[in-house]
This record gives structure tokens, sequence and C-alpha cells, in this order.
């Protein structure tokens, strides 16, 4: 009989110890030692012990997902994955990709670590933050070839009919100079929508798991 | 539906003043966890799961209103008994005038709806 029904009372415990999984070490030891108190003195008072009595014992003691809900609202656990924590390494990577150079090997570094962007995002923040770099290139180039990025006008042949001609150049330059700042704040942005489609994912899933109704 | 309701009514009306029963059952009289717990869950309709009182009772502890200390049993393994702290005396205290003035105020108002 005392196997039966220390089995019964074991998975009783572990049950309620899993619906505690949230909850600090401390305070789920105490309410767990508590209840198993209770089940001990109730069978201290069995004579003899069946296990019917200790069902009942269980039965009126309740379902461990209402204890556990009675615990969170006690203790305001609940509301912490419900309001998720701010995700503080994945805010500094959006910061700092957009911060040319060293704020972009910072902000790589970061998304990478991370695990709440998947690979693609990770690419995407990855390439949209070195645009600075293939801008910086790209102007070494240009300068390179002698296209003087900021009087292209003036070597226009004073008698050409296509005035036209100085703004294909400039059309580079536009994209040389507005692409840096572009490209990275728009990575940047992706991965902060991103970002946001996960926090709420996840404290989604938490919450669902343990927003059983609360009975006293 | 309407015991889904009832359920909930009867969760909210609990809420605040469930903690304040436990104090007054310990104004007088240290009590172990299942003489209190058994003793709520007899009085009807006041819960429905004993183990709900648990929680409450690591609450109030961590607010200061009762703490435990561990007595020898007559029977069976040590218990730990609670027992009421003066901040959690005059917690009660306060709780008990106020609801005094709150019930009265709330049974004169149902009484008048009833009469027109």
């Amino acid at each position: 009989m005392t196997t039966a029904t220390d089995a019964l009372i074991g998975r009783y415990l572990d049950d309620l110890n899993a619906e505690l999984a949230l909850f600090p070490a401390q305070q789920r030891q105490e309410i767990l030692d508590e209840i198993g108190e209770h089940i001990a003195a109730a069978r201290a008072a069995m004579d003899p012990e069946t296990e019917a009595d200790v069902r009942t014992v269980l039965e009126r003691l309740g379902d461990p997902a209402d204890i556990a809900a009675e615990a969170r609202d006690r203790f305001g656990i609940q509301a912490e994955p419900a309001r998720p924590a701010t995700p503080w390494l994945e805010v500094i990577a959006l910061v700092a990709l957009v911060i040319p150079f060293l704020g972009w090997l910072v902000g790589v570094v970061l998304v990478w670590i991370s695990r709440l962007w998947t690979t693609r995002d990770k690419l995407i923040g990855t390439l949209g933050g070195m645009s600075w770099v293939v801008a910086g290139l790209g102007t070494i180039m240009v300068e390179a070839v002698n296209i003087p990025l900021s009087a292209s006008g003036s070597d226009t042949p004073v008698g050409s009919p296509h005035v036209v001609e100085p703004t294909g150049a400039s059309a580079i330059e536009v994209i040389l100079v507005a692409a840096p700042f572009v490209l990275p704040i728009a990575a940047s942005i992706y991965l902060a929508i991103r970002l946001r489609g996960q926090v709420a994912a996840r404290s989604g899933e938490v919450h669902a798991g343990s927003s059983r109704g609360s009975r006293v | 539906m309407v015991s889904a309701k009832r359920d909930s009514l009867i969760t909210q009306m609990r809420r605040g003043t469930l903690e304040y029963c436990v104090l007054a059952l310990l104004r007088d009289q240290a009590r172990y966890g299942f003489d209190l717990v058994r003793t709520l869950g007899d009085a009807d309709g006041l819960i429905t799961s004993e183990g709900t009182i648990y929680p409450l009772l690591s609450r109030l502890r961590r607010d200061g209103l009762v703490t435990t200390a561990w007595h020898e049993s007559p029977s069976g393994p040590p218990r730990r008994y609670y027992e009421l702290t003066s901040a959690g005396d005059q917690a009660l205290e306060l709780f008990t005038a106020e609801w005094d003035r709150f019930t009265n105020a709330v049974d004169r108002v149902l009484k008048q709806g009833e009469a027109r």
C-alpha cells in the first residue's frame, strides 16, 4: 500500500514542481515543502492509511496548476512572462549597426551572438551595415578612376548640348552618399521589426503555457 | 456559463479577503498548515483547492504578517506553526474595522435596490 501511495504523492509533487518552474528556487521549494508537510500531517492522522484516503487528500489540495496559478497571482510572477524584459543585447546591436566601422563591427558580433534572430536576419543585418565599407571602397575606387565626386559638372565640355550629362555622375554620387546612411538604417529597422515579432511570440508561448484560470 | 461567471465573481471577492481570514484564524492561536487549511476548507464557499492557501501563506510571511516556528507534534514529524506578528495583528485590526463599514454600506445599498 505504502509504495502505491508514495508513488501517487511523488507524482503530485513532481507535477507541482513542474508547474512552479518559473519561480525562483527558494520560493518554489517553500511551497513544495509546505504542501509536502500538509500531506505528511494528513497521513499521520490516518489509521489505517488507505490509497483512497490519500487520493482524497490530494484532491482537496487541488490541481497543481491551480496552486501554481495562485502562487503567480500572489507573487506577481505571471506579469513577467507576459511583459517580457527588454532584450538589451539586441537593442544595443541595433544601435551599434548604424554607427560606421567600429560600431558596425560590434553590432555584427552582437547580432550573431543573439538567439532571437534567424540566420537570414543576421545576414541582412551584417550586409546592411557593411554598406559603409562598400561605400568607402567605392569612393576610393571612384577617386582612383579620377571622377572627382564634388566637381563632376566642371569636367563637362562647355559646348556640349547634353547638359543632362552631369546627372549621370551625380546619380552615382547620390547612391554612394545615401547608401551608407540608408542601408544600415533600413537593415536595423528590419531587424527591429523581426525582434519585436520574436519577443512577442516568445512571451506568448510562456503566457499561454501558464495562463490557466486561477481558482482558490 | 453561469457557473463560470460565478467562479470569477467568487475569485474576485476572495482576492482581497482570504488573507484576512487566514490572519483571523491565527489571531488567538498559532496553527500548523494542515490544521489552518482544513479549518478554512470547512468554511463553505471560502476555498475550493486547499493547496492554494500555501502560496498565500508564503506571501504573508514574506510581507512580515506571519512568522513560522517548528514545534514537536504528538504524532508524526515536527510541524511548522504559523503565528501572527504584530504587523499582522495591526493589518487584521484595520481590515476588520473597514470590513464592517464596507459590508454595512454594501448591504444597505443592496437592500435599497431591492425595495424599489
